[in-house]
């Protein structure tokens, strides 16, 4: 009986939760579409952004053939990956992270926290950049011509591996945003942590094989950027091993626990409760 | 039955803050050990609310008053003392709490900036899970109520800042919340919208029986909205009880206001002279020869009008405050 | 001019107190800064090390000195933003700097240069865990570290007045956005960010050597650890002294235009 209580309670917390996301998607959408310039805006620096990247690439491969056993068409996916992945922590995970750091140092995240939908879930849902998605475009545009260089070895199979490695490397990012955002509960001032992540998240541009074997650690258990960017390239070019997608599970659940400690010890350290 | 809404027993916060003196020695110095101190902001205070009472919290700036209200709100964890609200412990912050009770803070708004009202009051009803029919029934009563019709469909950014504490207001108040709690709501703005939102929660306390606490240092809030202050000073809680009982309490006179049907420069035999322009004259006379002095004016002089009345709130208060300054 | 040398000490002296405060912050910009160069380090390492031992005649350890040197230039050329100025601009805090009686830039580089002074300290732990790590060569002559420490200032101000010039342009227009974007991507190909500039093709080092970007980097990171003559040193800080020159007669151009309009205009 209990358990059927706890279930249905479950339940209706999940609906509300899913039609609140709606509810700020729909708000988000509205007020972005209000600035269509931003949408060009948006669009030249993706093809900058772009632009660069290609050249990087194409340098590199002035003065060699492949890098670690990566191929220029493999590459490209690497990077098509990375702008996907890019795009939307700009459009979904970025702006609600950084719209908490200025609440926790201005006060007004006590709006967030008298409201009766949990703190955590509020905070990470309330804001959606729209137009950031261009980036989401512009690595799908890469993609498609690295996967079509591709194409012997890519299939069915390595687009579903693709799309679980990717669901799995954003819910980690989220998780890692999340733990670095709630350091602003006792350092305060941590605009710099944006800096951070993305001079991190930049890592990821490269496959990271090619990285010292500590480094690799680090961008794989520290800061998620493999699990996020690698991981789904890899399974667009079938190198993924049978122990890579379990072991990138068993990852995510492990980050989203410790997330989700961690923000409750930073939202008692806020209201002030003794340890 | 319990009547109470509010308990408050024994309520404390204390902070421990780092202390530092300027200079490059002094910040190199705390790079390696920083010193203490700590701050009671809230020492010790106790009231109990009944439903439907509008509670006015009076203190100069930093005298805790905003620190209580956020400790009922579950906002803060007291370091002493157990908060109870609507039967709730505030700090668990349960869902069923949260969904009865409303924060306005003057200073801060809650409100998507680049667009309508409308659409923050929509994002409002999918946080409080209100059913719709009923949702549109209360967001159009108050909007008919603060006479908002037109302003609801711009963009919050465009609008004046007392217009859009209305649209606060109001977005604070979709899920009919049984407690409001109100930190400096009409803070920065004009006398007319003061007037216009303090008349909107006397309005709404009166049709649905909300409570009320509201802390301000605005006398003229408190004075329209509230029967009942609590006055807070240093953290410590200095006076519980009705605001007419206020000046009674602390101020041992009474302001006599006379309007003579000719000059006469002799009224300071009643009592201290505050102003005069011959014609017009404000005494001060002592609460208990009140009635005495008055009854001799109107005996000995021609006089056209004639009120008599407790000093100024402010003055009391301020006198209040001086001399618990003065003390501790 | 005395009046100056105190606006300076005292500025830089505030720019230190209030970085001390955030000394959490301050390492997590720092680790934000290291992370680039060492992504780019390991690229070219691994493709010297496959292509049998150097790129474009840079050993790993070579590399390792062009990165690691390349963390302390880059603390050093940090500046204020064109989004900073717009920024300013555009939220009336210029109209407030407007009221001093010293040019807002002073107020910019003085502050930026006291900040440079903590985080040269807060560099040298990072550069020798780097070096430990990546096991950089070079073997500089006192003439190379002379000139060095003359360059990375010189960088400093070379930058300075870029992105000052570029800010100031929000004087008339504030959807300049793209330009700035434009000219960061450029200056990330052609100053030496992303490469040592002898890696690039013959005709793309010709055209950064008649701009200013790769005197704001990649010339004063090469005077310590490259092989350089006595004339490239001297000509090298004779370009950017040029390039300051020209910075400044800039600034002041724009400087006084822009102030024109806008207070014609603006708020």
């Amino acid at each position: 009986m209990a358990f059927a209580t706890s279930l249905r309670w479950e339940i209706e917390t999940t609906v509300q939760t899913l039609t609140l996301i709606w509810s700020y998607l729909r708000i988000g959408i509205a007020n972005e579409l209000q600035y269509r310039v931003n949408f060009f805006i948006q669009l030249l620096q993706s093809f900058i952004a772009l632009g660069t990247g290609l050249i990087g690439l194409w340098l590199v491969f002035s003065h060699t053939t492949t890098l670690a056993g990566w191929t220029q068409p493999e590459l490209l996916a690497v990077m098509g990956v990375y702008i996907l992945v890019g795009g939307f922590i700009q459009a979904g995970i970025q702006p609600n992270m950084q719209r908490l750091m200025t609440e926790i140092q201005d006060g007004s995240l006590d709006f967030a926290l008298t409201k009766p939908v949990d703190g955590q879930i509020l905070v990470s849902i309330r804001e959606f950049r729209f137009w950031q998605l261009t980036d989401v475009l512009v690595g799908l545009v890469v993609l498609v011509i690295a996967v079509l260089q591709l194409q012997e070895t890519f299939g069915p199979l390595q687009a579903l591996g693709f799309a679980v490695a990717l669901l799995l490397g954003g819910v980690m990012i989220y998780c890692f945003w999340l733990m670095l955002t709630t350091t602003a509960f006792w350092l305060i001032r941590v605009y710099e942590l944006v800096n951070l992540f993305q001079g991190l998240y930049a890592a990821g541009r490269w496959p990271i094989s090619i990285y010292p074997t500590w480094l690799r650690l680090g961008l794989t258990f520290l800061v998620p950027v493999a699990f996020a960017v690698t991981v789904p390239a890899q399974a667009l070019t079938d190198r993924l091993t049978s122990t890579t997608l379990p072991g990138a599970l068993a990852l995510t659940i492990v980050l989203f626990v410790l997330a989700r400690i961690i923000w409750r010890l930073g939202l008692r350290g806020y209201s002030g409760a003794s340890a | 039955m319990k009547t109470t809404i509010i308990n408050a027993t024994n309520l404390s916060k204390h902070y421990k803050v780092p202390v530092r003196e300027a200079g490059l020695k002094a910040a190199t110095r705390s790079l390696f050990k920083r010193s203490y101190k700590t701050i009671k902001a809230v020492d010790d205070i106790s009231f109990q609310i009944e439903p439907g009472e509008v509670v006015g919290f009076l203190g100069p700036n930093g005298a805790g008053k905003t620190t209580t209200l956020k400790m009922l709100s579950g906002l803060l964890f007291p370091t002493g003392g157990t908060p109870d609200v609507l039967g709730f412990q505030p700090s668990r912050r349960q869902a069923d709490f949260l969904r009865q009770i409303t924060l306005v803070m003057g200073n801060r708004s809650q409100l998507a900036w680049d667009l309508p009202a409308l659409d923050s009051f929509d994002l409002q009803r999918a946080i409080y899970g209100i059913p719709r029919p009923e949702f549109e029934k209360t967001r159009d009563e108050f909007i008919k109520m603060l006479e908002i019709k037109d302003l609801v469909q711009k963009p919050i950014r465009n609008l004046s800042l007392g217009e859009r504490m209305k649209m606060e207001i109001v977005g604070s108040l979709l899920h009919r919340p049984k407690v409001l709690f109100l930190d400096e709501p009409t803070i920065g703005l004009d006398v007319t919208m003061q007037r216009r939102i303090r008349s909107f929660i006397a309005e709404y306390n009166q049709r649905t029986g909300a409570t009320v606490l509201l802390t301000s240092h605005y006398m003229a809030d408190v004075e329209a909205l509230c029967k009942r202050v609590i006055v807070i000073h240093n953290g410590k809680l200095l006076f519980d009880g009705m605001l007419s009982s206020l000046a009674e309490r602390f101020s041992g006179f009474k302001t006599v206001e006379v309007t003579l049907t000719q000059n006469n420069g002799g009224m300071d035999q009643y009592g201290q002279v505050l102003a005069s322009d011959g014609v017009h004259v404000t005494l001060r006379i002592a609460r208990e020869d009140t009635p005495r002095m008055t009854a001799r004016i109107l005996a000995e002089q021609e006089v056209e009008d004639l009120t008599v009345e407790d000093p100024p709130i402010e003055d009391v208060i301020e006198k209040v405050f001086a001399q618990n300054s003065a003390a501790a | 001019m005395k009046r100056y040398i105190d606006f300076y000490l005292t500025s830089m002296k505030i720019a230190i107190l209030e970085q001390f405060q955030y000394r959490a912050q301050n390492y997590f910009y720092l680790v934000g800064v290291i992370v680039e160069p060492t992504i780019y380090l390991v690229v070219w390492s691994t493709i010297a090390n496959q292509q049998g031992g150097s790129v474009g005649g840079y050993t790993p350890g070579a590399l390792a000195a062009y990165y690691i040197v390349w963390t302390l230039v880059r603390q050093m050329n940090i500046v204020f933003t064109p989004y900073g100025w717009e920024d300013r601009i555009q939220h009336g805090r210029l109209s407030m700097e407007l009221l001093r009686p010293l040019h807002p830039i002073h107020n910019d580089v003085a502050y930026f240069a006291g900040w440079k002074v903590v985080m040269i300290f807060l560099w040298i732990p990072v550069a020798v865990g780097l070096a430990l790590i990546f096991k950089p060569t070079f073997d500089p002559t006192w003439l190379q570290i002379i000139v060095f420490s003359v360059a990375i200032w010189g960088a400093y101000l070379v930058r300075t007045m870029i992105y000052a010039v570029l800010g100031l342009i929000t004087l008339w227009t504030t959807r300049v956005s793209a330009i700035f974007e434009l000219t960061f991507a450029f200056e990330m190909i052609l100053s030496g960010r992303f490469v040592p500039m002898t890696l690039m093709p013959e005709w793309v080092q010709r055209i950064a050597y008649y701009l200013p970007f790769q005197w704001t980097f990649y010339f004063p990171i090469n005077a310590l650890v490259g092989q350089v003559r006595t004339s490239e040193l001297l000509g090298g800080l004779g370009m950017q002294l040029l390039w300051i020159l020209i910075g400044l007669v800039f600034v002041r151009i724009v400087w006084y235009f822009g102030v024109r309009h806008f207070s014609a205009v603006g708020n």
